[in-house]
């Protein structure tokens, strides 16, 4: 019972913590109705931003303040470089774009700050939480705090005024226009809010695992998280996380030693699959989603 | 910018004054290696190591006159671009292949052989490699994986206690490099009478917490962990996390200082790993690179990186294939051509690059050099030898050799 509880325990934490990597593609979403492939290079980068600043003598605080400030200026950056001439092209052309920065990123960045893997020290010990038999990791418990604020920040976010209007771009971008909503600059903040939203998973795994190019491979389970919790719904991204992260650890954790390998992707790609067979806009999403 | 700087100018390295005056064309090595995908752990120290070296090679003139030329290009570790990269650098001649990748070294075996090239393959690519009459142009150079773990598991066996009644546990990332060691354990198992299991993690191993969790309850006696970049890291923090004593912990010859400084310094004290080249610039040709190549400026990379593990194996690389080229020059009456470099190959005896590896002798029935290596112990401040340079139980590794080169063979 323990190690199920362990498992169990465990696994939501990791699962928060992959829905702060799946955070920033639903605000990306929710915002301006893009898929954004490139969401796992944005939380690699923000972790390099934020090792870099330590790096170059910042405080952790303002390292992690002066990351969250760069990767929200490279937000605004890439709407007005890569997407504003894309507006009104076909979704397909803009997720294959975010898929084209995905990949530019994953390669320039480690190639621009160096690709061994490089240490994050946020001060969180080794040691494990223990209650009872059960030994809760200490980074992931952090993880999943901050996972939950964050994800309560930006509920409240989307109630907002300004969040109303992102809304109302992703609905329909013509209809915005003729209400005179500026289309171009919900979508800049939108990602740029994202890449803010990317430091906070990049800063945490990057504490556990180190920084480099591997970070980028966080698309993977915040895909099926937000596939499996509706691609529109920050509700959905918690949720989602939650059965992801308890999934793939509580299964292969009794599974594996008759598999003779791991099977978490093998579960992952399960979720992802049954989903989209099943209910294809996921648990909280809106049905009216337009299918890629 | 220091990886592009890099590239950029190693793709026309001009290594040393004397090359301007040498007699006869360059000796060109391909080092055709992935800078930007899995192996980037390691690939920037590795490359900076070898054109270091070969960059003191020709500062202190060549040999007999003939310069070395290194030709660097990323493969990205995919077996396309390799082989694209591998066609361009035999039309310039090169002569001499190091793609640390085991997919792109799979992938150029054959045709290497075909083309009657060198492939060097240290710490890489297929272990049955070592089957000189099977694969004659191919060259491990360093003990292969399955080596490792014997010499892991000796060290426990002869300083441990012993391996009687022991339980071992293999954690490795899911792939066939980290479960190449599971035959060698399993064999050594029966033959020693310890328990042996297996426990993989998903790659790339950024998050390994439910293994771990059942690694706990199996309650080994040492863990050795089978993986690379930062993955590792994230092994040695869960098993200290989990109550395993850093002192039970041995690695795979990927863990390095940049490790230790992902884990904390202190925290991974007690660590062991494999060690294949000794670290640190207290050793003759690193002194040498330190003086001749370093402190003019003419090093490939960060002064910082001297004398890490990764960059010290990369120099050690170099210093066995030049060390080929020198016996093939003394001892052939031709061209040296990729044959010829392949039988200088074959007359290496006992060297050990001035001390900075175990000395290796390689045969053509045995190109990994007699598996040797050391366990080395992280001290909290570098990586401290506990053991001496050796080699161990090579009869079952040689017994794998066997089956996979017999394999290959049936294949072809």
């Amino acid at each position: 019972m323990a190690y199920f509880l362990e498992l169990l325990v465990n696994g939501a934490l990791v699962g928060l913590m992959y829905s702060l990597a799946a955070l920033g593609f639903v605000l990306i979403y929710k915002s301006s109705g893009v898929p954004n492939l490139a969401q796992g290079a944005l939380v690699m980068m923000a972790a390099y931003a934020a090792w870099a600043m330590v790096d170059f003598g910042l405080p952790l605080w303002a390292a992690v303040i002066a990351a969250a400030a760069l990767m929200f200026a490279f937000g605004l950056l890439v709407e007005r470089v890569l997407l504003r001439p894309m507006v009104g092209q076909p979704v397909i052309m803009v997720v294959m774009l975010t898929l084209g920065l995905e990949i530019l990123l994953r390669g320039l960045v480690p190639g621009l700050l160096g690709a061994a893997p490089k240490p994050l020290d946020i001060g969180i010990g080794l040691a494990p939480v223990i209650v009872g038999d059960v030994f809760m990791n200490r980074a992931y418990l952090v993880g999943g705090v901050v996972a939950v604020v964050l994800i309560g920040a930006s509920m409240l976010f989307f109630r907002t005024r300004l969040g109303t209007k992102l809304r109302a771009v992703s609905d329909d971008h013509v209809a915005s226009w003729a209400v005179g909503l500026s289309v171009e600059r919900a979508i800049a903040i939108s990602w740029g809010i994202a890449g803010i939203a990317a430091v906070g998973a990049g800063v945490l795994w990057g504490s556990v695992q180190g920084v480099d190019w591997t970070l980028s491979s966080l698309l993977f389970p915040a895909v099926a998280v937000v596939i499996l919790g509706g691609i529109d719904s920050i509700k959905g991204v918690f949720v989602g996380g939650l059965a992801v992260g308890i999934l793939g650890s509580v299964i292969p954790g009794y599974l594996d030693a008759y598999a003779g390998g791991s099977t978490r992707d093998v579960v992952t790609s399960l979720i992802i699959l049954l989903t989209i067979m099943i209910r294809p806009y996921g648990i909280f999403g809106r049905e009216d989603i337009e299918r890629i | 910018m220091r990886l592009f700087a890099k590239l950029g100018f190693a793709a026309a390295l001009a290594l040393g004054p004397a090359a301007a005056t040498a007699q006869e064309e360059p000796i060109k090595f391909g080092l055709l290696q992935d800078f930007t995908a899995v192996y980037t752990f390691v690939s920037g120290e590795y490359n900076q190591g070898q054109q270091d070296y070969l960059t003191l090679v020709n500062e202190e003139g060549g040999i007999d006159g003939r310069m070395f030329e290194a030709i660097v290009r990323d493969t990205g570790n995919e077996p396309q671009r390799g082989i694209e990269a591998y066609n361009r650098a035999r039309e310039e001649g090169a002569i001499l292949f190091d793609f640390l990748s085991t997919p792109v070294s799979r992938a150029i075996v054959d045709q290497a052989m075909q083309d009657e090239v060198v492939l060097i393959t240290p710490l890489h690519g297929r272990g049955d490699a070592a089957a000189g009459q099977t694969f004659p142009y191919v060259f491990p150079v360093m003990a292969t994986y399955w080596s490792q773990a014997a010499i892991l598991a000796d060290y426990i066996n002869e300083n441990e206690g012993g391996l009687e009644g022991k339980k071992i546990a293999l954690v490795h990332i899911d792939s066939p490099f980290g479960r190449e060691p599971t035959p060698i354990l399993e064999d050594l198992a029966e033959q020693e009478s310890f328990e042996f299991r297996a426990f993989a993690y998903p790659s790339p191993g950024n998050e390994q917490s439910a293994v771990w969790s059942e690694v706990r309850r199996y309650r080994p006696d040492a863990v050795f962990i089978w993986g690379a970049g930062g993955g590792q890291s994230v092994s040695v923090r869960e098993a200290i996390r989990n109550g395993i004593s850093a002192e039970n912990i041995y690695s795979v010859v990927w863990l390095a200082e940049t490790d230790a400084q992902n884990v904390g310094v202190d925290a991974m004290e007690g660590v062991k790993r494999y060690e294949a080249v000794a670290t640190g610039t207290d050793n003759p040709i690193l002194s040498r690179m330190v003086e001749q190549v370093i402190e003019p400026g003419l090093g490939a990379g960060g002064e910082a990186n001297v004398g890490s593990s990764y960059y010290n194996i990369g120099v050690a690389t170099m210093a066995v294939a030049v060390e080929a080229a020198r016996l093939a020059i003394e001892n052939g009456d031709g061209p040296l051509d990729g044959t010829a470099l392949k039988n200088g190959f074959e007359m290496i005896e006992d060297f050990d690059a001035e001390g900075l590896m175990p000395p290796i002798t390689i045969t053509t029935e045995d190109h990994q050099g007699g598996g040797f290596g050391r366990v080395a112990r992280w001290t909290g401040e570098e990586w401290e030898p506990v053991s001496d340079w050796t080699t161990a139980y090579q009869d079952i590794v040689r017994s794998e050799i066997d089956a996979g080169a017999a394999e290959y063979s049936g294949g072809n």
